[in-house]
Protein backbone atom coordinates (compact mmCIF):
# COMPACT_ATOMS: atom_id res chain seq x y z
CA UNK A 1 0.00 0.00 0.00
CA UNK A 2 1.21 3.51 -0.87
CA UNK A 3 2.31 5.80 2.12
CA UNK A 4 -0.56 7.96 1.36
CA UNK A 5 -3.24 5.50 1.78
CA UNK A 6 -1.60 4.80 5.00
CA UNK A 7 -1.86 8.69 5.40
CA UNK A 8 -5.42 8.54 4.67
CA UNK A 9 -6.19 5.84 6.91
CA UNK A 10 -3.86 7.28 9.62
CA UNK A 11 -5.92 10.64 9.57
CA UNK A 12 -9.60 9.34 9.01
CA UNK A 13 -9.37 6.87 12.13
CA UNK A 14 -7.81 9.08 14.42
CA UNK A 15 -10.33 12.46 13.25
CA UNK A 16 -13.04 9.43 14.30
CA UNK A 17 -12.10 8.89 17.46
CA UNK A 18 -10.12 11.83 18.75
CA UNK A 19 -12.54 13.28 20.71
CA UNK A 20 -14.11 9.89 22.36
CA UNK A 21 -10.19 8.53 23.32
CA UNK A 22 -9.52 12.32 24.72
CA UNK A 23 -13.00 11.83 26.91
CA UNK A 24 -11.92 7.71 27.71
CA UNK A 25 -7.94 9.00 28.74
CA UNK A 26 -9.91 12.16 31.01
CA UNK A 27 -12.13 10.01 32.56
CA UNK A 28 -9.97 6.80 32.68
CA UNK A 29 -7.29 9.10 34.78
CA UNK A 30 -9.33 8.75 38.05
CA UNK A 31 -10.46 5.56 37.15
CA UNK A 32 -6.85 4.07 37.66
CA UNK A 33 -6.84 5.27 41.16
CA UNK A 34 -10.84 4.36 42.23
CA UNK A 35 -9.37 1.89 45.17
CA UNK A 36 -7.15 4.54 46.76
CA UNK A 37 -10.03 7.08 46.26
CA UNK A 38 -12.70 5.17 47.73
CA UNK A 39 -10.42 4.38 50.78
CA UNK A 40 -9.89 8.60 51.81
CA UNK A 41 -13.63 8.46 51.46
CA UNK A 42 -13.81 6.25 54.49
CA UNK A 43 -15.14 2.74 54.30
CA UNK A 44 -16.21 0.63 57.50
CA UNK A 45 -13.42 -1.80 58.24
CA UNK A 46 -14.45 -4.99 60.40
CA UNK A 47 -13.24 -4.31 64.05
CA UNK A 48 -9.88 -5.96 64.97
CA UNK A 49 -10.61 -9.60 66.50
CA UNK A 50 -8.38 -12.34 67.68
CA UNK A 51 -6.33 -13.70 64.80
CA UNK A 52 -8.12 -16.34 64.22
CA UNK A 53 -11.33 -16.39 65.28
CA UNK A 54 -13.72 -18.57 62.76
CA UNK A 55 -15.98 -17.40 59.77
CA UNK A 56 -19.71 -17.62 60.58
CA UNK A 57 -22.18 -19.32 58.60
CA UNK A 58 -22.28 -17.85 55.38
CA UNK A 59 -26.49 -18.64 55.73
CA UNK A 60 -25.82 -16.11 58.94
CA UNK A 61 -24.33 -13.44 56.83
CA UNK A 62 -26.81 -14.29 54.27
CA UNK A 63 -29.93 -13.76 56.88
CA UNK A 64 -28.08 -10.63 58.33
CA UNK A 65 -28.38 -8.93 55.24
CA UNK A 66 -32.41 -9.96 54.24
CA UNK A 67 -32.88 -8.57 57.68
CA UNK A 68 -31.30 -5.27 56.90
CA UNK A 69 -32.99 -4.65 53.44
CA UNK A 70 -36.20 -7.40 53.83
CA UNK A 71 -37.60 -5.32 50.33
CA UNK A 72 -34.46 -6.80 48.30
CA UNK A 73 -33.37 -10.39 46.67
CA UNK A 74 -29.54 -11.23 47.25
CA UNK A 75 -27.81 -11.11 43.78
CA UNK A 76 -24.40 -11.89 44.49
CA UNK A 77 -21.98 -12.44 47.67
CA UNK A 78 -18.43 -11.47 46.90
CA UNK A 79 -15.39 -11.18 48.93
CA UNK A 80 -11.97 -8.87 48.88
CA UNK A 81 -9.77 -10.22 51.52
CA UNK A 82 -6.91 -7.59 50.74
CA UNK A 83 -9.22 -4.38 50.34
CA UNK A 84 -12.01 -5.22 52.96
CA UNK A 85 -10.44 -8.27 54.91
CA UNK A 86 -13.37 -10.28 56.78
CA UNK A 87 -16.18 -8.48 54.90
CA UNK A 88 -18.83 -10.36 53.26
CA UNK A 89 -19.85 -7.88 50.78
CA UNK A 90 -23.57 -8.37 49.66
CA UNK A 91 -25.10 -7.21 46.89
CA UNK A 92 -29.03 -6.68 46.81
CA UNK A 93 -31.57 -5.12 44.33
CA UNK A 94 -35.68 -5.07 43.96
CA UNK A 95 -35.24 -8.10 42.04
CA UNK A 96 -32.83 -10.71 40.59
CA UNK A 97 -32.94 -8.90 36.75
CA UNK A 98 -33.11 -5.25 38.21
CA UNK A 99 -29.90 -3.27 36.23
CA UNK A 100 -26.91 -3.80 37.75
CA UNK A 101 -27.23 0.22 38.39
CA UNK A 102 -29.78 -0.38 41.14
CA UNK A 103 -27.81 -2.41 43.13
CA UNK A 104 -27.17 -2.04 46.64
CA UNK A 105 -24.07 -3.12 48.82
CA UNK A 106 -24.49 -4.57 52.20
CA UNK A 107 -21.16 -4.95 54.12
CA UNK A 108 -20.87 -7.44 56.68
CA UNK A 109 -18.78 -8.92 59.36
CA UNK A 110 -17.52 -12.34 58.23
CA UNK A 111 -16.94 -13.80 61.28
CA UNK A 112 -19.78 -12.08 63.41
CA UNK A 113 -22.64 -11.91 60.53
CA UNK A 114 -23.41 -8.54 62.06
CA UNK A 115 -24.40 -5.56 59.49
CA UNK A 116 -21.43 -3.38 59.43
CA UNK A 117 -22.55 -0.60 56.64
CA UNK A 118 -24.93 -0.30 53.83
CA UNK A 119 -23.50 2.37 51.97
CA UNK A 120 -26.06 4.84 49.91
CA UNK A 121 -25.01 3.76 45.62
CA UNK A 122 -22.32 5.97 44.45
CA UNK A 123 -23.57 8.74 42.77
CA UNK A 124 -20.58 11.30 42.61
CA UNK A 125 -18.15 12.20 41.04
CA UNK A 126 -16.18 8.69 40.40
CA UNK A 127 -19.83 7.63 39.19
CA UNK A 128 -20.10 9.95 36.62
CA UNK A 129 -16.26 9.16 35.53
CA UNK A 130 -17.47 5.32 35.37
CA UNK A 131 -20.45 5.86 33.52
CA UNK A 132 -19.01 7.87 31.06
CA UNK A 133 -15.92 5.71 30.42
CA UNK A 134 -17.69 2.59 30.19
CA UNK A 135 -21.05 4.11 28.31
CA UNK A 136 -21.56 7.54 28.25
CA UNK A 137 -24.95 6.93 29.75
CA UNK A 138 -26.19 5.22 26.89
CA UNK A 139 -26.00 1.77 27.76
CA UNK A 140 -24.84 -1.36 25.52
CA UNK A 141 -25.00 0.90 22.48
CA UNK A 142 -22.82 3.01 24.46
CA UNK A 143 -20.73 1.07 24.92
CA UNK A 144 -20.30 -1.16 21.54
CA UNK A 145 -19.66 2.50 20.54
CA UNK A 146 -16.55 2.95 22.34
CA UNK A 147 -16.01 -0.34 21.43
CA UNK A 148 -15.36 0.81 17.87
CA UNK A 149 -13.81 3.64 18.94
CA UNK A 150 -10.84 1.67 20.55
CA UNK A 151 -10.48 -0.75 17.52
CA UNK A 152 -10.50 3.10 15.32
CA UNK A 153 -7.28 3.90 17.51
CA UNK A 154 -5.67 0.60 17.19
CA UNK A 155 -6.02 1.17 13.57
CA UNK A 156 -4.63 4.75 13.72
CA UNK A 157 -1.43 3.52 15.86
CA UNK A 158 -0.96 0.69 13.69
CA UNK A 159 -0.66 3.11 10.34
CA UNK A 160 1.14 5.70 12.61
CA UNK A 161 3.81 2.94 13.01
CA UNK A 162 4.06 2.47 9.22
CA UNK A 163 4.16 6.04 8.55
CA UNK A 164 6.85 6.47 11.32
CA UNK A 165 9.51 5.01 9.06
CA UNK A 166 8.94 7.23 6.12
CA UNK A 167 8.97 10.42 8.33
CA UNK A 168 12.08 9.06 10.34
CA UNK A 169 13.93 8.55 7.44
CA UNK A 170 16.29 11.66 7.61
CA UNK A 171 16.27 11.92 11.78
CA UNK A 172 17.72 10.86 14.85
CA UNK A 173 15.54 8.98 16.75
CA UNK A 174 14.38 11.48 19.87
CA UNK A 175 15.14 14.21 17.44
CA UNK A 176 12.79 17.51 18.42
CA UNK A 177 13.23 20.08 16.10
CA UNK A 178 12.11 23.17 18.51
CA UNK A 179 14.47 26.02 16.92
CA UNK A 180 12.30 25.22 13.45
CA UNK A 181 8.48 25.77 12.73
CA UNK A 182 6.20 25.15 15.56
CA UNK A 183 4.35 22.41 13.51
CA UNK A 184 8.05 20.48 12.87
CA UNK A 185 7.96 20.81 16.59
CA UNK A 186 5.07 19.38 17.29
CA UNK A 187 5.39 16.34 14.64
CA UNK A 188 8.47 15.30 16.29
CA UNK A 189 6.99 15.06 19.78
CA UNK A 190 4.00 13.22 18.28
CA UNK A 191 5.97 11.00 16.78
CA UNK A 192 8.69 10.23 19.67
CA UNK A 193 5.58 9.98 22.44
CA UNK A 194 3.60 8.05 19.74
CA UNK A 195 6.05 5.58 19.03
CA UNK A 196 7.57 4.62 22.83
CA UNK A 197 4.38 4.26 24.20
CA UNK A 198 2.62 2.44 21.13
CA UNK A 199 2.44 -1.40 22.96
CA UNK A 200 0.68 0.05 25.98
CA UNK A 201 -1.81 2.04 23.83
CA UNK A 202 -2.71 -0.83 21.81
CA UNK A 203 -2.78 -2.72 24.45
CA UNK A 204 -5.35 -0.95 26.79
CA UNK A 205 -6.93 0.03 23.40
CA UNK A 206 -7.63 -3.44 22.49
CA UNK A 207 -8.55 -4.76 25.47
CA UNK A 208 -10.89 -1.91 26.13
CA UNK A 209 -12.51 -3.29 23.38
CA UNK A 210 -12.79 -6.64 24.11
CA UNK A 211 -14.58 -5.63 27.60
CA UNK A 212 -16.85 -3.38 25.64
CA UNK A 213 -17.92 -7.01 24.72
CA UNK A 214 -18.14 -8.10 28.22
CA UNK A 215 -22.26 -8.81 28.06
CA UNK A 216 -21.94 -9.93 24.64
CA UNK A 217 -19.31 -12.41 26.18
CA UNK A 218 -21.67 -13.79 29.20
CA UNK A 219 -24.98 -14.19 26.92
CA UNK A 220 -22.32 -16.58 25.02
CA UNK A 221 -21.67 -18.16 27.88
CA UNK A 222 -24.83 -18.82 29.53
CA UNK A 223 -26.47 -20.41 26.04
CA UNK A 224 -23.28 -22.29 25.41
CA UNK A 225 -21.48 -23.98 28.65
CA UNK A 226 -23.95 -22.70 30.97
CA UNK A 227 -26.61 -24.02 29.45
CA UNK A 228 -24.80 -27.27 28.90
CA UNK A 229 -24.22 -28.12 32.54
CA UNK A 230 -27.32 -27.15 33.38
CA UNK A 231 -29.52 -29.18 30.76
CA UNK A 232 -30.31 -31.68 33.07
CA UNK A 233 -33.07 -28.81 35.27
CA UNK A 234 -34.56 -27.89 32.04
CA UNK A 235 -38.13 -27.50 32.27
CA UNK A 236 -38.28 -27.90 36.28
CA UNK A 237 -39.73 -25.31 37.98
CA UNK A 238 -37.56 -23.28 40.16
CA UNK A 239 -37.29 -24.14 43.71
CA UNK A 240 -39.13 -23.17 46.67
CA UNK A 241 -36.86 -23.56 49.30
CA UNK A 242 -33.10 -23.29 49.00
CA UNK A 243 -30.97 -25.32 50.99
CA UNK A 244 -27.57 -24.20 52.68
CA UNK A 245 -25.21 -21.63 51.34
CA UNK A 246 -22.90 -22.69 53.59
CA UNK A 247 -22.52 -26.46 52.68
CA UNK A 248 -23.49 -25.26 48.93
CA UNK A 249 -19.51 -23.51 49.40
CA UNK A 250 -18.12 -26.63 51.42
CA UNK A 251 -18.96 -28.58 48.13
CA UNK A 252 -17.36 -25.66 45.66
CA UNK A 253 -14.55 -25.88 47.69
CA UNK A 254 -13.90 -29.40 47.98
CA UNK A 255 -14.37 -29.90 44.26
CA UNK A 256 -11.79 -27.35 43.67
CA UNK A 257 -9.50 -27.26 46.38
CA UNK A 258 -6.45 -25.19 44.94
CA UNK A 259 -8.26 -22.08 44.68
CA UNK A 260 -10.46 -20.52 46.44
CA UNK A 261 -13.87 -18.83 46.74
CA UNK A 262 -14.25 -15.30 44.90
CA UNK A 263 -17.94 -14.61 44.69
CA UNK A 264 -21.17 -16.51 45.23
CA UNK A 265 -24.14 -16.08 42.19
CA UNK A 266 -27.73 -16.49 43.73
CA UNK A 267 -29.99 -18.75 42.04
CA UNK A 268 -31.87 -17.08 39.30
CA UNK A 269 -29.14 -14.06 38.88
CA UNK A 270 -27.25 -13.39 35.89
CA UNK A 271 -24.42 -15.39 36.64
CA UNK A 272 -26.78 -18.66 37.69
CA UNK A 273 -29.36 -20.58 36.55
CA UNK A 274 -32.61 -20.69 38.91
CA UNK A 275 -31.34 -24.22 40.49
CA UNK A 276 -28.36 -23.49 41.58
CA UNK A 277 -25.54 -21.42 43.48
CA UNK A 278 -22.77 -20.66 41.06
CA UNK A 279 -19.27 -20.40 43.26
CA UNK A 280 -16.50 -18.65 41.73
CA UNK A 281 -13.69 -19.90 42.50
CA UNK A 282 -9.81 -18.14 41.28
CA UNK A 283 -6.48 -19.10 42.27
CA UNK A 284 -3.41 -17.65 44.28
CA UNK A 285 -1.57 -15.67 41.40
CA UNK A 286 -1.84 -13.03 39.78
CA UNK A 287 -2.53 -14.62 36.77
CA UNK A 288 -4.70 -17.31 38.14
CA UNK A 289 -6.77 -14.94 40.43
CA UNK A 290 -8.63 -13.29 37.02
CA UNK A 291 -9.03 -16.70 35.81
CA UNK A 292 -12.38 -17.76 37.31
CA UNK A 293 -13.79 -20.80 37.52
CA UNK A 294 -17.24 -21.66 38.36
CA UNK A 295 -18.74 -24.38 40.26
CA UNK A 296 -22.74 -25.04 39.84
CA UNK A 297 -23.85 -26.66 43.46
CA UNK A 298 -27.91 -27.55 43.54
CA UNK A 299 -29.47 -25.07 45.58
CA UNK A 300 -31.89 -27.37 46.95
CA UNK A 301 -29.19 -30.32 47.98
CA UNK A 302 -26.13 -28.52 47.83
CA UNK A 303 -24.47 -31.20 46.04
CA UNK A 304 -22.24 -30.71 42.81
CA UNK A 305 -23.90 -30.39 39.67
CA UNK A 306 -20.45 -29.41 37.32
CA UNK A 307 -17.37 -27.66 37.26
CA UNK A 308 -15.83 -26.68 34.71
CA UNK A 309 -13.01 -24.33 32.88
CA UNK A 310 -14.29 -21.20 31.22
CA UNK A 311 -14.25 -21.44 27.61
CA UNK A 312 -11.66 -19.25 25.81
CA UNK A 313 -13.41 -16.54 25.17
CA UNK A 314 -14.61 -15.75 28.78
CA UNK A 315 -10.76 -16.45 30.04
CA UNK A 316 -9.92 -13.73 27.30
CA UNK A 317 -12.50 -10.78 28.71
CA UNK A 318 -11.07 -12.10 32.28
CA UNK A 319 -7.54 -11.20 31.43
CA UNK A 320 -8.76 -8.13 29.50
CA UNK A 321 -9.84 -7.15 32.45
CA UNK A 322 -6.27 -6.19 34.24
CA UNK A 323 -4.74 -5.56 31.27
CA UNK A 324 -7.01 -2.62 30.70
CA UNK A 325 -6.87 -1.43 34.41
CA UNK A 326 -3.55 -1.43 35.49
CA UNK A 327 -4.77 -2.95 38.69
CA UNK A 328 -2.49 -5.98 39.28
CA UNK A 329 1.11 -4.15 40.17
CA UNK A 330 0.12 -2.53 43.09
CA UNK A 331 0.31 1.47 43.18
CA UNK A 332 3.71 1.94 41.43
CA UNK A 333 2.02 0.11 38.43
CA UNK A 334 -0.99 2.53 38.66
CA UNK A 335 1.21 5.69 38.73
CA UNK A 336 2.88 4.47 35.27
CA UNK A 337 -0.26 3.82 33.79
CA UNK A 338 -1.88 7.34 34.67
CA UNK A 339 1.61 8.88 33.04
CA UNK A 340 1.58 6.73 30.06
CA UNK A 341 -2.73 8.01 29.78
CA UNK A 342 -0.92 11.20 29.97
CA UNK A 343 1.27 10.74 27.33
CA UNK A 344 -1.35 9.54 24.90
CA UNK A 345 -3.46 12.76 25.78
CA UNK A 346 -0.25 14.79 24.66
CA UNK A 347 -0.02 12.13 21.16
CA UNK A 348 -4.10 12.83 20.97
CA UNK A 349 -4.02 16.70 21.08
CA UNK A 350 -0.65 17.24 18.97
CA UNK A 351 -2.29 14.66 16.20
CA UNK A 352 -5.06 17.26 16.40
CA UNK A 353 -2.69 20.36 16.04
CA UNK A 354 -0.87 18.80 13.01
CA UNK A 355 -4.48 18.07 11.15
CA UNK A 356 -5.42 21.56 11.36
CA UNK A 357 -1.64 23.26 10.70
CA UNK A 358 -2.19 21.09 7.63
CA UNK A 359 -5.59 21.86 7.15
CA UNK A 360 -4.48 25.86 7.22
CA UNK A 361 -1.50 25.40 5.33
CA UNK A 362 -3.50 23.30 2.41
CA UNK A 363 -5.94 26.09 2.31
CA UNK A 364 -3.19 28.65 2.29
CA UNK A 365 -1.43 26.86 -0.87
CA UNK A 366 -5.60 26.89 -2.58
CA UNK A 367 -5.30 30.48 -1.56
CA UNK A 368 -2.37 31.09 -3.30
CA UNK A 369 -3.34 29.26 -6.45
CA UNK A 370 -6.33 30.98 -6.82
CA UNK A 371 -4.38 34.70 -6.91
CA UNK A 372 -1.76 33.34 -9.29
CA UNK A 373 -4.69 32.05 -11.57
CA UNK A 374 -6.38 35.22 -11.49
CA UNK A 375 -3.28 37.01 -12.18
CA UNK A 376 -2.75 34.81 -14.68
CA UNK A 377 -6.21 35.23 -16.25
CA UNK A 378 -5.66 38.92 -15.99
CA UNK A 379 -2.44 38.77 -18.15
CA UNK A 380 -4.06 36.77 -20.60
CA UNK A 381 -6.81 39.30 -20.69
CA UNK A 382 -4.28 42.36 -21.44
CA UNK B 1 21.34 10.47 4.23
CA UNK B 2 19.00 7.38 4.33
CA UNK B 3 18.89 5.46 7.03
CA UNK B 4 18.82 1.99 7.42
CA UNK B 5 16.13 0.03 8.63
CA UNK B 6 17.61 -0.88 12.25
CA UNK B 7 18.39 2.67 12.92
CA UNK B 8 14.97 3.88 12.44
CA UNK B 9 13.64 1.07 14.49
CA UNK B 10 16.30 0.21 16.85
CA UNK B 11 15.13 2.26 20.21
CA UNK B 12 11.80 1.69 18.90
CA UNK B 13 11.53 -1.92 18.91
CA UNK B 14 13.84 -2.26 22.21
CA UNK B 15 10.97 -0.31 23.76
CA UNK B 16 8.42 -1.88 22.48
CA UNK B 17 9.69 -5.32 23.60
CA UNK B 18 10.71 -3.59 27.45
CA UNK B 19 6.80 -2.65 27.75
CA UNK B 20 5.72 -6.55 26.71
CA UNK B 21 7.83 -7.57 28.91
CA UNK B 22 6.30 -5.53 32.31
CA UNK B 23 2.97 -5.73 30.88
CA UNK B 24 3.54 -9.85 30.97
CA UNK B 25 5.87 -9.75 34.30
CA UNK B 26 3.44 -8.20 36.73
CA UNK B 27 0.80 -10.44 35.81
CA UNK B 28 2.89 -13.81 35.67
CA UNK B 29 4.51 -13.09 39.17
CA UNK B 30 5.03 -10.76 42.17
CA UNK B 31 7.68 -9.37 44.47
CA UNK B 32 10.91 -9.66 42.18
CA UNK B 33 8.65 -9.72 38.92
CA UNK B 34 6.66 -6.58 40.10
CA UNK B 35 10.13 -4.47 40.06
CA UNK B 36 10.88 -5.83 36.55
CA UNK B 37 7.44 -4.89 35.58
CA UNK B 38 7.44 -1.43 37.47
CA UNK B 39 11.38 -0.83 35.87
CA UNK B 40 10.85 -2.22 32.24
CA UNK B 41 7.82 -0.16 32.00
CA UNK B 42 9.30 3.22 33.30
CA UNK B 43 12.14 2.85 30.84
CA UNK B 44 10.39 4.34 27.36
CA UNK B 45 8.96 7.10 30.09
CA UNK B 46 12.51 8.10 31.08
CA UNK B 47 13.04 7.58 26.98
CA UNK B 48 10.87 10.30 26.43
CA UNK B 49 12.06 12.35 29.52
CA UNK B 50 15.57 12.44 28.47
CA UNK B 51 14.74 13.32 24.72
CA UNK B 52 12.54 16.19 25.81
CA UNK B 53 15.14 18.00 28.25
CA UNK B 54 17.63 17.18 25.51
CA UNK B 55 15.95 19.51 22.95
CA UNK B 56 15.63 22.02 25.56
CA UNK B 57 19.30 22.20 26.79
CA UNK B 58 20.59 22.10 22.86
CA UNK B 59 18.34 25.51 22.36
Amino acid sequence: MSIRKWYLIHKWTSLVCTAFLLMLCITGLPLIFHEEIEHLSGVVEAPVMAENTPNASMDAVAEAARKQRPQDVIRFMFWQQDEHPNVTLVSMAKSMDASPDDSNIVLVDTRTAKVLDEPPPERGFMYVMLKLHIDMFAGLPGMLFLGVMGLLFSVAIISGIVLYHPFMRRLDFGALRREKQARLKWLDIHNLLGVATLVWALVVGITGTINTLSQVVIAVWQGDQMADMIAPYKGLPPPTRLGSLQDSIETAKKTVPDMHVSFVAFPGSMFSSPHHYTVFMKGNTPLTSRLLRPALIDAQTATLTDSREMPWYVKTLLLSQPLHFGDYGGLPLKLLWALLDLVTIVVLVSGLYLWIKRRQHTGQRITDLEHKHAAMAKGALR
Amino acid sequence: MNKRFIDIWGWPIMLALLTTLGLLAALLGTGVWHWLSWASMAFPLLVIGYYWRKSHIKK
